[in-house]
């Protein structure tokens, strides 16, 4: 039997983003400073990736020239990467070694 | 009916996934840096039986008879000799208040003596950093850590040591300094980055192979050699410098270069090339 969830989780998922963070001033601030607190996550367990400052100032720069929807795309990326970064330190505490390496 | 051959599959999934469990919980639990040695060093030169000991200390240039041979002919005029003469005029040039490196150091042939466990500071000393102390010291500007004078006093006093044998210790009488190697150890397994790499992906299993056209060196012998002229950079840089690479090539955030995360690598980085000659300063690409 098909599964019939993929379509209506994708639906609700596309409603439910466009709907949560609207292309102006309200939702960029939140959109960036989601992505704020998910970059210093990452800096707290030294994880933060190479771009993910970079992504947050030019979403800034984007808001201010009134380009939101850009804006808040590349602060989505950046929270993104922020959380990524975050559980890629952490998986690995306590699991890292030569021994893998010597195979 | 699940047959024999299943059964049989399945214990062994079962008992590889239980010693590979078994592995990662104790990967860092029991870390001995006199094991670790007797292990890297036994994989290198076991991975290139052809290459001699101290042809280590060379890096790529000793896997590849091409690659050797154009870099002897890079090596008849060093583009670090720059380097090396500015960093002697430092050496020989008296600070404001009279004193020198000299006295801080006595002679400069002792980059062998470094990386060290200071102690007293409870923290990793890099040669770098012993500069930078010394000349604070002695009420001088430190100076900044990747490249410009600070390349030179390094040239210089690589130049001078060239020979000695890299000899770094890591005292079992201290918990400290364990602590340190242990640190830079699990920097250097650790992956990072939007890549997902650790430093080990490309230095231990992949080396001697090459990254598009590039030559991945292996780790033993990285160390040895510091500062590099670099034909990428055109210019001599620092071995943070290029750690601050390495990162960013993995597309990680680099870290403070003479931070506690990449003295504690360089502690652990080093470590590894003990009994490799030092012949520093050198020219890579």
């Amino acid at each position: 039997m098909k599964p019939k969830m993929p379509v209506f989780v994708v639906l609700a998922l596309c409603l439910g983003s466009t709907v949560a963070l609207a292309a102006d001033q309200a939702g960029f601030d939140k959109a960036y400073e989601a992505a704020v607190a998910a970059q210093q996550k990452a800096a707290s367990v030294s994880g933060e990736w190479r771009d993910t400052a970079k992504m947050l100032k030019e979403a800034k720069k984007k808001a201010e020239e009134g380009d939101f929807e850009g804006a808040i795309k590349l602060a989505k990326k950046a929270e993104h990467q922020g959380h990524r970064g975050y559980e890629q330190m952490t998986s690995q505490a306590g699991k890292v070694g030569l021994d893998p390496f010597l195979q | 009916m699940i047959s024999r051959k299943v059964l049989a599959w399945s214990a062994s999934l079962l008992l590889v996934g239980l010693v590979a469990n078994a592995g990662a919980e104790s990967l860092d639990a029991d870390v001995s840096p006199k094991k670790d040695l007797e292990a890297i060093q036994k994989f290198f030169t076991e991975k290139f039986p052809e290459i001699a000991w101290e042809d280590f200390a060379n890096g790529t240039y000793a896997l590849n008879k091409a690659w050797y041979e154009n870099w002897l002919l890079i090596e008849e005029f060093p583009p670090y000799e720059i380097a090396i003469g500015n960093g002697e005029e430092m050496w020989n040039t008296p600070f404001a208040n009279g004193k020198a490196y000299a006295d801080c150091f006595g002679e400069p042939g002792v980059q062998h003596h470094y990386p060290r466990w200071d102690k007293e500071q409870g923290q990793v000393v890099t040669l770098a950093l012993a500069i930078n102390q010394c000349r604070e010291a002695h009420g001088e500007e430190p100076l900044k850590y990747k490249k410009g004078p600070i390349v030179d006093i390094l040239a210089y006093m690589a130049y001078e040591s060239r020979g000695q044998i890299v000899n770094v210790v890591v005292p079992e009488d201290d918990p400290g300094a364990l602590e340190a190697y242990k640190k830079g150890r699990e920097f250097y397994f650790t992956r990072r980055g939007q890549l997902n790499f650790a430093c080990a992906h490309c230095h231990f299993s992949m080396a001697g192979r090459t990254l598009r056209t590039e030559p991945l060196s292996p780790a033993l012998g990285q160390a040895t050699g510091w500062p590099v002229y670099r034909s990428k950079w055109g210019a001599t840089g620092t071995l943070h410098r290029r750690y601050t690479g390495c990162n960013k090539q993995v597309r990680a955030k680099p870290f403070e270069a003479q931070g506690e995360e990449y003295r504690n690598l360089e502690y652990f980085h080093t470590h590894m090339s003990n009994g490799l000659p030092l012949n520093g300063p050198a020219a890579r690409k």
